[in-house]
């Protein structure tokens, strides 16, 4: 065994963004979103992930901002813990260790100091039932505390998030399954069972599929396997509940959610389209279509500005309130199965393979970001279950990265199979992929394989087909007297005893072309398509078929069906070793002899790396991931590695990306790339201070001011007579014989530019017009200077603590001055 | 990179991210700052700051990486998470007015203003590469260190007598070059001048170091570049501690004053230094120079490169591209390049030829930029199809190549020599041997027709005049086509074969005539055909048309046949029917309603027993409200049933029930 720990395996990025709702924070600048055990914070604007929360050692199965501290959340996972965390700093602050695990997480304003989760019953999932229980979180200035107080709420419950809603005021809480719907009242801890009858007269199915409950009524809204909506209300009363049936969504309804104010109702499942339902007028409708994969999660922000949808192809779309998309944040597309090889595009080193339906993507390793889906087949995509459309299945870069060709098939059930190859060219000038050739039905039946020839000048193109055939397509003139052109045609189709033709590989100069026919191994030379050599030893199909590379360039390898990997000379015509292992995956480093190889032995994958002229692997490891390896790729480093172990020295020009059987994309990691990367993992830590606006500038600088003002004059405010005499009876004389407003307000702005810088005045009143209604009550009044619009009475109730002696004489002797002549003027004012 | 006064043109300020070069940071003249991503060439992101028409910006740089995620690693085996390096973040920009922004690409918005350093325009700001601090240098002459950690100034000096027009720090981040009207050194510890450089005539527009700190040495033997406005010329300076650094060490020759300057380190003394400069006339230059002391003779650029426009679209000038920046990738093989117009420019990834010393990149910018309008927010690139792809389907020549098992000759232009030999031998069976076409013609005892088809047909395929073989093909007579084949000369025969099957490939009706024509030219030379040694490849392509045209014989004729029975099925049984009564048929249509209520009336009660199970009592009371939804609506398919309904009497609501559908 080759000494460990210097390389892991590490997950590389692309993980899952959409496996539950993501919570906005409530200034709506970051959305919160689960990602495997981890919790992403996303800035909204900019699409960037901020920050990671990571400490859970298992799926993170859901989110909750904390209701009295709207800075903190809360996440709950499968490892039984649900952990508080400031996520503006990405500090851990607590973790509860509640010992069950934890499916979905629910937190409301009127149950303080607890959460609710759902736990499976007896803490076993075989059973297929799960409750609702409230957590108690225990006070405790610990960072680990036990929370053990669990208090049952509901029994029987669906597991998912999106079948349990909490209520008007946490008040209820509602959760369906099947075709029941629950109600619990808090309060009186009074359980309501709604029930409808399981129709299927028509195509309708009334289960259960999510529920909503309005945020400023008594209503909830449910949706429905057959697409409709009902709307529940008098729920409380047993005999009396009414609801009523809204019907778009032609499919299941995959969540609903309300906005805060309740006034509009979101929905979405697999038609792709967002549906808004004015809330008290359903018939009307805003729909914003063409999100292109089935909405999975709906959720809306706590000030009702933005909307999230969360996709089935690991997409979050963020949407602005009047139904425009602003922001799409898209993880690695992963299917069920990743149909095309998983490729580097030579030009741009991305990540390319199989994206939204009949797209390739091109994902960038290095940032973990998707760069864009490369639109191949062209067609408008119709979100609908059980229709056949065309899909991308092959694809291939030559050397250069300038010639690409793509497969793409439609196979319905009774008709015939539809293929088109497509080989497209990338112009440097417009810097895009040109279509050049359209070849429809180029082989009768599916294509197993294709692959360029990887010499300097691309000029062919060999496809293999379960048709028997190969097809080798060559780069010919095309050009007549209009334009000059290439285009691609057939040079030669070849077939070896009608056996089905399953691999297709081209040695690294060119000369040669191996094409696995079944048991048999056939090499042509690809100039004369001369029959060269025939390797059939030991009988079993091939199933992966590779030539080496430089100084190995003599060896082709080749993996059986009954796990035999096998190497054979080519100057020599024989079997150079064989070995008995189930080789799942052969992969070869185009940058070195070096060679991967997968093999699943129960349930775990290992990894075999090998040159083939040695007999001794270069590294082996074992376990490296539950379940076979899917698809596997070297990517050329940018820079290469200076790693001097032996055990890590395949690592130094390529890495190593594999997917794992749950579409995990994972790579190996060596300790001298670890340490570079912490070594310069140097945190910058910058004040923040912005002045967003002019007008913010202003209130800081008044502020600013204010806060001096109060500690230089606090003496002299404390000294103020509170109860002076003089106010008082200015106080309690009616308003109608005091003087006019606008003879105290000179007076009054007079008085406060003497204590005072005189320039922030002027420009403060617009803002303190808007604040006057919220702070008259407050004691601090400076900011109360230029009331011309406020009644009298108003007016010098906000005057007092602010008076100095002399104003006070003044006042006086105001007071006694006649000002009744000046009743005709005071009517006038506005 | 700012350029000092005098300068006509706006060159607006861009930078390209540090080390992966993920994006190019640009600000237009309108004071905007658009932040690009390289790899997807698609707008990030796009920021206006409040002040931007008062307070231009007039410089900015991007900030050392921010880290993705710190503390320790777990030691968790399976679900760990790669490390992500590290992360961009923060960009300074330096204004107009006097103050530095600092601008974060993560969260999209402003980070930081950092006010009160300089009265006047900001020229150039400079990153600590460690500590938190920035350095600004302005038309007041100042230099300004900001401690990013207060956001305020933590030291200010006067640097120059006028204005400062430019800062460098040494990678180690001990020293500072700055500009005025001499280029001077400063030791940061100090904040002395530790050294001054006099030479450029004009004021300074860009410095550069150009070698790492010498760890043992002190300042000894460090190279810088500098430029200047107006100067065709980069003059590189060493350090030297005896003194002996007045002049320029080297000097690289340049077409124009330079805007962006990209410099690739070398990692060790025998590495060459590589340079990438772009000029102000749109030219870029590389350069590669291994720094070893003195050298007088300029050194002129290894490369240059232009970028053009087409010429062959509408206006048939091709007009130069104007390069805003460029950059070396890390590898150093490739580079970066960002073109076109401020507003939206084009980032492309190119690979040099090492032999080429001049380089013309025709670019289509135009054609670039309609496609990238719509990818910002769908992240979806169409590619281009254009009418004039290559379109193969089965039966074309070109879709399918022999089937063969032994080996051919190397067949890559079949038939063309062929063809050219027969015309040539045709031209010559036509002028010397007319007695022979004589003699055939008296063997078939037929009178010599000069309008008879089988001359019209040679003529038509010796001029291929398609006129005349559209006449002549559009005949349907069977005797007359015989005939004609049967009269045709031996040397006639191929062309006619290539002729048909090329028509072959159109109209299927065109093919319905060809087959005749095919057919008789079968029959009557097949022996010749034969003799052929190209009998292969010139039939090929006709036999593989015919092959994948009748694939689907064989199915549709059986589809024929099951529907001809069928069809005669009915039609029988339409007769048996016409002869019975026909009063039958209407009691048909009244069966079929009345089956169709009682099967409503049977779910109703259905339904009504399942209502009665809930054990609910009901009240009678019930609405419905059924509308129609405006024909105005988008969705034809969308009917809107509403539905208040109590829970009322079981009947009714069955009812509901059934009607709702």
């Amino acid at each position: 065994m080759v000494e460990q720990g210097e390389i892991r395996v590490v997950r590389c990025g692309g993980s899952t963004i959409n496996y539950r709702k993501a919570i906005f924070t409530l200034d709506s600048k970051y959305l919160l979103c689960t990602s495997g055990d981890m919790v992403k914070v996303y800035s909204t604007a900019t699409e960037e992930c901020v920050h990671v929360l990571q400490g859970h050692t298992n799926l993170v199965t859901g989110i909750a901002l904390n209701p009295t501290n709207h800075l903190q959340v809360y996440s709950c996972s499968i490892d039984g813990t649900i952990k508080l965390w400031d996520f503006t700093d990405n500090i851990l602050i607590k973790t509860f260790t509640v010992g069950y695990k934890l499916l979905a997480l629910y937190t409301s304003k009127a149950h303080e100091g607890c959460v609710f989760v759902i736990i499976p019953k007896e803490n076993d999932e075989a059973l297929d039932s799960f409750q609702l229980v409230a957590v108690k979180l225990p006070k405790s200035s610990d960072q680990e505390v036990a929370a053990t107080e669990l208090s049952f709420v509901l029994n029987d419950v669906s597991q998912l998030p999106k079948c349990t809603s909490y209520g008007r005021e946490g008040e209820f809480v509602a959760s369906v399954k099947g075709l029941y719907l629950t109600v619990y009242f808090f309060r009186n801890q009074k359980t309501y069972r709604l029930s409808l009858n399981a129709t299927h007269k028509k195509g309708a199915n009334n289960i259960f599929t999510c529920v909503a409950c309005h945020p400023k009524e008594d209503c909830i809204a449910t949706g429905h396997e057959d697409g409709k909506i009902r709307l529940w209300r008098n729920f409380n009363r047993k005999k009396e509940y009414t609801h009523s049936t809204h019907h778009w969504h032609h499919s299941a309804v995959n969540d609903l959610s309300f906005t805060p104010e309740g006034t509009n109702l979101l929905s979405g499942g697999i038609e792709s389209v967002l549906v808004q339902w004015r809330y008290g007028e359903e018939t009307k409708k805003d729909f914003l279509p063409r999100l292109g994969a089935a909405i999975a999660h709906i959720s809306t922000s706590p000030e009702g500005s933005l909307y999230c949808t969360s996709h089935s192809d690991n997409k979050i779309t963020i949407i602005q309130s009047n139904l425009r998309v602003s922001a799409v944040i898209q993880g690695l597309v992963k299917g069920d199965t990743i149909k095309t090889d998983l490729m580097i595009d030579p030009r741009t080193k991305a990540l390319v393979l199989n994206g939204k339906p009949g797209h390739l993507q091109f994902y960038s390793l290095q940032h973990d970001k998707q760069l864009y889906n490369l639109d191949i087949v062209q067609q408008e995509y119709i979100n609908q279950s059980g229709l056949h459309q065309f899909e991308v299945v092959k694809a291939a870069f030559d050397a250069q990265g300038s010639w690409l060709a793509t497969v793409e098939e439609r196979k319905e059930k009774l008709t015939d199979l539809e293929i088109q190859l497509k080989i497209w060219v990338y112009k440097d000038e417009m810097q895009s992929f040109v279509l050049n050739t359209t070849i429809t039905s180029p082989h009768e039946d599916h294509i197993t394989a294709l692959c360029f020839c990887n010499t300097n000048e691309t000029t062919m193109l060999v496809t293999t087909g379960r048709d028997g055939r190969f097809k080798a397509w060559v780069l010919g003139d095309d050009s007549d007297i209009y334009r000059e052109s290439v285009c691609w045609s057939c040079d030669f189709v070849g077939n070896y005893h009608n056996l089905l033709a399953t691999n297709c590989c081209f040695s690294e100069d060119g000369s040669l072309l191996a094409v696995g026919f079944e048991q048999i191994v056939t090499i042509w030379n690809p100039n004369t398509w001369d029959l060269v050599c025939t390797f059939c030893q030991p009988p079993g199909k091939i199933k992966d078929l590779c030539f080496g590379r430089l100084s190995c360039s003599k060896y082709l390898l080749g993996t059986t069906t009954n796990s035999f990997l096998c190497c054979w000379n080519l100057l020599t015509c024989t079997l150079e070793w064989s070995v008995g292992l189930n080789v799942i995956l052969l992969q070869v480093d185009p940058l070195s002899e070096n060679v991967a190889a997968f093999s699943c032995a129960a349930e775990n994958s290992d990894l075999f790396v090998f040159r083939p002229n040695e007999p001794r692997p270069v590294y082996l490891q074992k376990g490296i991931c539950q379940g076979s390896v899917q698809r596997a790729v070297f990517t050329p480093r940018e820079v290469p590695e200076e790693n001097s172990s032996e055990s890590s020295q395949w690592l130094n020009r390529s890495q190593l990306y594999f997917l794992t059987r749950d579409m995990d994309l994972m790579t190996f990691s060596t300790k001298t790339e670890e340490d570079r990367l912490t070594a310069s993992s140097k945190q910058l830590l910058i004040e923040e201070n912005v002045p967003v606006t002019p007008f913010y500038l202003l209130l800081g600088k008044h502020r600013q001011a204010k806060l001096d003002a109060e500690n230089g004059t606090l003496a002299a405010q404390v000294q103020l007579p509170q109860g002076s005499v003089a106010i008082k009876e200015l106080l309690q004389t009616p308003a109608h014989v005091l003087p006019s407003a606008t003879f105290l307000c000179t007076m009054f702005v007079n008085s406060l530019l003497i204590s005072k810088d005189g320039k922030s005045v002027v420009p403060e009143e617009a803002e303190e017009e808007m604040e006057s209604e919220k702070e008259e009550d407050e004691t601090s009044d400076q900011e109360m200077d230029s009331q011309h619009k406020v009644k009298p009475e108003y007016f010098v109730e906000e005057l007092v603590p602010k008076l100095s002696k002399k104003e006070e004489r003044d006042l006086k002797r105001v007071r006694k001055t006649d000002y009744s002549w000046l009743c005709p003027f005071y009517g006038k004012l506005p | 990179m700012a350029t000092d006064g005098g300068s006509s043109v706006f060159v607006s300020p861009c930078a390209f991210s540090p080390k992966s070069h993920q994006y190019l940071a640009l600000s237009t003249q309108d004071g905007s700052l658009r932040v690009w991503d390289t790899q997807s060439n698609t707008l990030y992101q796009e920021y206006v700051p409040s002040a931007h028409l008062s307070a231009t910006c007039t410089c900015l740089a991007w900030g050392p990486c921010r880290t993705f995620k710190d503390g320790p690693q777990r030691k968790k085996r399976k679900s760990e998470v790669a490390q992500l390096g590290s992360q961009l973040d923060l960009l300074a920009l330096g204004t107009a007015a006097g103050t530095v922004l600092l601008y974060s690409t993560v969260k999209g918005q402003l980070h930081s203003k950092l006010d009160g350093g300089h009265d006047s325009k900001v020229n150039c700001v400079r990153w600590h590469p460690e500590n938190n601090s920035l350095y600004s240098c302005s038309d007041d002459s100042h230099i300004v260190e900001w401690d990013l950690q207060t956001g305020k100034v933590k030291c200010k000096w006067k640097a120059d007598k006028c204005a400062v027009s430019c800062l460098c720090l040494s990678p180690d981040g001990k020293m500072l070059l700055s500009a005025g009207q001499t280029i001077k050194m400063w030791d940061l510890e100090t904040k002395e001048v530790y050294r001054r450089f006099t030479g450029h005539a004009t004021a300074v527009s860009m410095l550069c170091f150009a070698t790492t700190r010498p760890p043992t040495r002190g300042m000894e033997g460090l190279y810088f570049l500098s430029g200047a406005a107006h100067d065709r010329m980069l003059s590189v300076w060493q350090v030297r501690s005896d003194g002996k650094d007045k002049n320029a060490v080297l000097s690289f020759t340049l077409t124009d004053e330079p805007i962006y300057v990209d410099l690739a380190m070398s990692q060790s003394k025998d590495e060459a230094v590589k340079l990438a400069v772009v000029c102000k006339d749109n030219q870029m230059h590389l350069f590669e120079h291994v720094l070893n002391g003195h050298c007088k003779k300029p050194l002129s650029p290894s490369c240059s490169v232009q970028v053009a426009s087409p010429g062959s679209v509408g206006d048939s000038v091709p007009w130069p591209v104007p390069i805003m920046a460029a950059a070396l990738t890390i590898d150093k093989q490739a580079l970066l390049l960002a073109y076109g117009s401020g507003l939206q420019p084009v980032i492309e990834r190119t690979t040099l030829n090492a032999g080429e010393t001049h380089v013309c990149l025709v670019r289509d910018i135009q054609a670039s930029l309609t496609l990238r309008t719509e990818t910002t927010v769908t992240k979806v690139k169409t590619p281009t199809v254009k009418a004039d792809a290559k379109l193969l389907v089965p039966g074309l020549p070109g879709h399918s190549a022999l089937n063969k098992s032994t080996p051919l000759e190397t067949k890559r232009k079949p038939g063309s020599d062929t063809k050219e030999m027969s015309i040539e031998e045709r031209l010559g069976v036509i002028d010397l041997s007319p007695a022979e076409g004589h003699k055939g013609v008296h063997k078939g005892g037929l009178p010599l027709q000069t309008d008879s088809f089988a001359v019209l047909l040679v003529q038509g395929l010796e001029s291929s005049d398609s006129n005349i073989l559209n006449k002549v093909f559009q005949t349907k007579k069977e005797v007359l086509i015989k005939k004609t084949v049967a009269r045709l000369p031996i040397p006639a025969v191929l062309p006619l074969v290539q002729e048909l099957s090329k028509r072959m490939q159109g109209h299927p009706y065109s093919g319905v005539l060809m087959v005749r024509w095919l057919k008789a030219v079968f029959t009557f030379h097949a022996s010749y055909l034969s003799t052929l040694p190209s009998l292969v490849s010139q039939l090929g392509v006709l036999y593989h048309m015919i092959e994948s045209r009748v694939k689907m014989f064989h199915k549709l004729s059986r589809l024929h046949g099951k529907l001809y029975l069928l069809i005669t099925q009915i039609a029988a049984t339409d007769k048996s029917h016409s002869v019975a009564a026909l009063d039958q048929t209407a009691k048909l249509v009244y069966e079929e309603d009345s089956s169709e209520e009682e099967e409503e009336g049977t779910g109703d009660e259905m339904l009504a027993e399942e209502e009665d199970s809930d054990h609910w009592e009901e009240e009678e009371e019930m609405k419905e409200v059924t509308e129609r939804s405006d024909k105005g609506e988008e969705h034809s398919d969308e009917e809107m049933n509403i539905e208040n309904k109590l829970n009322g009497d079981s009947d009714l609501e069955a009812d509901n029930e059934s009607e709702e559908e």
